[in-house]
């Protein structure tokens, strides 16, 4: 074999080739860099040290830290229901005046159609054009704890977690203006037949 | 200060040629399945960023697609990658011929064997669920027996070679052998049901624990040692460089080969494993950055004095942004280990962004440089041309900088949108589909960067095949060389040049090196369940369930889909309830996914009703305007195969799944009466054709039992 080479040498690195060859490759000894060094035993040490303080001496596991976030979490959320929650006939028309219905249908129109579909004629979840309702009497008052809520055994999300207070009064004033307009092509009626009531 | 004289080699002088036409081979078929890969991963990403793109085809729909993508690269792309190369050096570092012409034909064959039923497979939704071992057992069987014709191979050339002392490329490739074959057999253990489908030993946790073990090693030992041997053996022969150094080299192969078997856990973090073997994991991975790292000084400053030649030799030239991109990726790595790093990182785009700086990066940047050196020498001519090769190192260049960049921004934007929580402690994006929505420009834009790579690929095809063309395969070249005896034997070696004398105590030293750690980390887990609290409430599922869940996985939904929700108070305002160990115990195989590209389906179960389910399988976009799900139309249409029914429970049953002989022998039955409930509930909401007897509501069964036998207990428990 043809050993000779034209190896690219520096000339501070002709004292530290190293006689190997294989295939007519060489090594130079440099020494491990200082830096490289420092970096390989920090990360060894700090692996012990990490792994003894959270393993060994019961640190907080992340499970610990999950209940205490979660814990103050919680408490925003009696918050919040303490303040929400409970229909409030003055909010509702304080909320209309301010043209809630039309706000209502942008709302209905993001978070409602997949199963009330367009217009509320009904599909995964039930018509809400006729005058038979579920849960519900299909008046404002009794409408607003069902969105807020929900009934989550029937799929109804429970629309507080994830709409504000505001607009789920909001939608609830646009789905009492659906109420009884029976529009084309609805879903068959379920629930119990309402008899007329006073709206509003 | 240089060691003592060479050696003065006596002994019988004998003449050998190298087999360079199996080289040849395997350097074809790594171009023809990297396009092919390429091409694959290019279609999925525009399957992301439009949905249309799936064409309502089941076979090309993306959950099928994407294991077809990842094997073809891994496996097909930069396994013959690596067999060309190993097959190439190591003859020639060793003076000697491969150790059999006919095991190496066979290792060839059997591999592009392989391949091709990946590819008649996976499409089919034949898959074993587990990620990047996904091919079902006879497969998976067949893989373990080729990969032994090459361990065989190589090391029968290890026994007969001339060359006393073994070269840090040669390091590299033992530990590959060793490393993948375990990783592959240990995670590979299942039972099958028929000749295409099995289900996994191990369940829940367990098999996560297995699986993330030999899926980070996988990445470890099939992408990153192999190529890190070959890179000692190119990149010095390219430069015409001495490597830089050989302490490095020593200190660098034990311990990364040592550390990175222990880090698969880093995959888990936050999950139900126990934590201790989750901070193993993360911290294996922290103290990995060093050892990574000791490749890439290596391979750099092996080109020092010659940066000029980087800049006109394409050989150089890719070599050299391959290991820097081989830098950045492990040290993105570790730092992704760390929990709270991973907290963001974890289940977003964030991760294919990194996976693809190192397969993108290091692993086809490397392979275009070696095989630009290896092709004219094995052509006996010049590269066709060095422009093209320009042109192709900077579309590759630009095109994974878009994709990079486009993945970690869409990764950590989507990551923030998820955890962000108003002053009332509710979520800001309660609706998954915004954040997703938000995140689809930058799905175009890597797309369009992965088109630019694909493109880089072919002009290397171009580029090589013709070099090929104006090439000859000359003559065989005969070389001489010594027998190995004694006089090769050097006086006051060191303990480690000793041991590079002994190459298969090198190799029983290594597989121990990789046993330790694997050893500790998962034996403890596999042996005891005292790490699972067992939940009482925590059935078996059904046997509808059961059919549906194999839907489930056929569909590749855990590609998109995680069941895992972990402990943090936007996961559990989003999803509900945060996972337990005891929730997973009758999973075989676990399906907990890596990436939430939809929501989370851990809760999925009672969520909504059946008919949000219906609707939402024949055209997503019914119930979630603007979700880029595909459709699955043809679950309404495609008959429930019961057929394998029995059997899948009696294999179940074997596996430790307490159903009794009458649960089997009645699961038939069991199976329709259910799917009669389903569907008559459709029916009532106006689902107009009978579809008791489809695909779609056996998924359904197991999409609204899923997490309900622990999620619907009372919180406080």
């Amino acid at each position: 074999m043809n050993d000779k080479t034209d190896l690219h040498l520096e000339d501070d690195e002709k004292h530290i080739l190293l006689d190997h060859k294989y295939d007519n490759i060489q090594e130079l000894d440099n020494p491990l860099p200082s830096w490289w060094k420092l970096t390989f035993y920090l990360g060894i040490i700090f692996a012990i040290f990490y792994f003894i303080l959270y393993s060994i001496m019961g640190a907080p596991s992340l499970r610990d830290d999950f209940k205490k976030e979660w814990a103050g979490i919680e408490e925003l959320h009696e918050k919040f229901n303490r303040l929400n929650g409970k229909y409030d006939e003055v909010k509702m028309l304080a909320i209309i005046k301010d043209g809630g219905v039309k706000k209502g249908q942008v709302v209905f129109e993001t978070n409602c159609i997949p199963c009330h579909k367009a217009k509320g004629i009904g599909d995964i979840g039930p018509n809400l054009t006729d005058e038979y309702w579920i849960n519900s009497k299909g008046t404002v008052d009794t409408n607003y704890p069902v969105v807020f809520n929900g009934v989550p055994d029937k799929g109804m999300p429970t629309w507080s977690q994830t709409l504000s207070n505001d607009e789920i009064y909001q939608v609830v004033s646009y789905v009492q203006t659906l109420h009884n307009t029976h529009q084309p092509g609805g879903k068959d009626p379920q629930g119990n037949k309402v008899e007329d009531e006073v709206k509003k | 200060m240089s060691s003592p004289s060479a050696v003065h080699r006596t002994g019988r002088l004998e003449t050998y040629s190298y087999d360079d036409q199996i080289v040849r081979m395997f350097i074809v078929a790594t171009i023809i399945w990297g396009a092919v890969a390429m091409l694959v991963g290019v279609t999925i990403a525009f399957q992301l960023a439009t949905w249309k793109m799936n064409f309502g085809l089941q076979w090309i729909t993306f959950g099928r697609l994407r294991p077809l993508h990842t094997n073809a690269a891994i496996f097909a792309f930069c396994g013959n990658a690596m067999f060309a190369g190993i097959y190439y050096s190591h003859q020639r570092l060793l003076k000697a011929r491969l150790f059999n012409d006919v095991l190496s034909r066979i290792h060839f064959w059997g591999w592009q064997a392989i391949i091709v039923s990946a590819a008649l497979t996976l499409p089919f939704g034949i898959t074993r669920g587990k990620e990047y071992a996904e091919l079902e057992w006879p497969i998976t069987i067949a893989i373990a027996v080729i990969w032994v014709v090459f361990a065989v191979n190589f090391f029968g050339t290890l026994i007969r070679r001339r060359e006393r002392h073994i070269f840090v490329a040669i390091w590299f490739y033992i530990a590959t052998i060793l490393t993948v074959a375990v990783l592959h057999i240990v995670n590979g253990l299942g039972l099958p049901v028929t000749i295409f489908k099995s289900y996994s030993v191990y369940a829940g946790v367990q098999d996560a624990l297995v699986q993330w073990w030999y899926g980070h090693n996988a990445v470890a030992f099939f992408l990153t040692t192999p190529f890190l041997g070959l890179m000692y053996y190119f990149v010095p022969k390219a430069a015409n460089r001495p490597v830089y150094s050989y302490r490095l080299s020593v200190v660098h192969f034990w311990s990364l080969v040592f550390i990175y078997i222990w880090a698969g856990p880093h995959h888990l973090l936050y999950t139900t494993l126990p934590e201790w073997v989750q901070t193993l994991g993360m911290v294996f991975s922290i103290a990995l950055w060093a050892p990574s790292w000791g490749g890439m000084i290596n391979g750099l400053m092996t080109l020092r004095g010659v940066w000029d030649k980087v800049r006109t030799d394409p050989v150089l030239k890719f070599m050299a942004l391959a290991l820097t991109f081989y830098g950045m990726a492990t040290f993105e790595g570790p730092l992704l280990s760390i929990k709270s790093v991973n907290s963001i990182g974890h289940f977003t785009d964030w991760i294919p962004g990194h996976v693809h700086a190192g397969t993108i990066g290091w692993n086809y940047l490397l392979i275009a440089g070696i095989l630009y050196y290896m092709v004219p020498k094995l052509w006996n001519t010049e590269i066709f041309s060095k422009k093209i090769a320009n042109t192709q190192f900077w579309l590759a260049t630009i095109g994974l900088a878009l994709y990079y960049v486009s993945m970690v921004s869409a990764g950590i934007t989507q990551s923030l949108m998820w955890r962000a929580i108003d002053v009332n402690g509710k979520l800001v994006y309660p609706n998954f589909i915004e954040t997703v929505v938000k995140i689809v420009p930058m799905y175009w834009v890597r797309a369009f960067g992965g088109t630019f790579v694909f493109i880089s690929f072919l002009l290397m095809t171009y580029n090589l095949f013709k070099t090929m063309n104006q090439g000859t395969i000359g003559e065989i070249e005969v070389f001489e060389a010594y027998a190995l005896d004694d006089s090769s034997l050097e006086e006051n070696a060191g303990h480690h040049r000793k041991l590079e004398g002994l190459p298969m105590v090198f190799a029983v030293l290594s597989l121990i090196a990789i046993l330790v750690g694997s050893a500790i980390e998962i034996v403890p887990s596999l042996l005891s369940n005292q790490y699972i609290t067992k939940i009482d409430a925590v059935k078996p599922y059904k046997p509808l369930e059961l059919l549906g869940r194999d839907i489930y996985l056929r569909e590749g939904c855990y590609l998109c889909h995680s069941q895992q929700v972990r402990p943090m108070a936007h996961e559990v305002l989003r999803y509900g309830k945060n996972s337990e160990a005891g929730e997973f115990i009758y999973d075989h195989p676990f399906q907990w996914g890596s990436k939430r590209t939809g929501p989370d389906l851990a809760r999925i179960g009672g969520k909504y009703p059946n008919m949000w389910h219906y609707r939402h399988m024949i055209n997503p976009r019914d119930v979630t305007p603007q979700s880029i799900m595909p459709i699955y139309k043809w679950l309404v249409e495609q008959k429930l195969d019961l057929s394998t029914l029995t059997k899948k429970l009696s294999v179940m049953k074997q596996l430790g799944v307490p159903y009794s002989d009458v649960d089997i022998a009645s699961g038939v039955e069991n199976a329709q009466a259910q799917a009669k409930l389903i569907s008559a509930d459709l029916m009532n909401q106006g689902v107009p054709k009978e579809v008791e007897d489809k695909e779609l509501i056996a998924l359904i069964a197991y999409l609204q039992r899923m997490g309900t036998d622990y999620g619907s207990l009372p919180v406080n428990k």
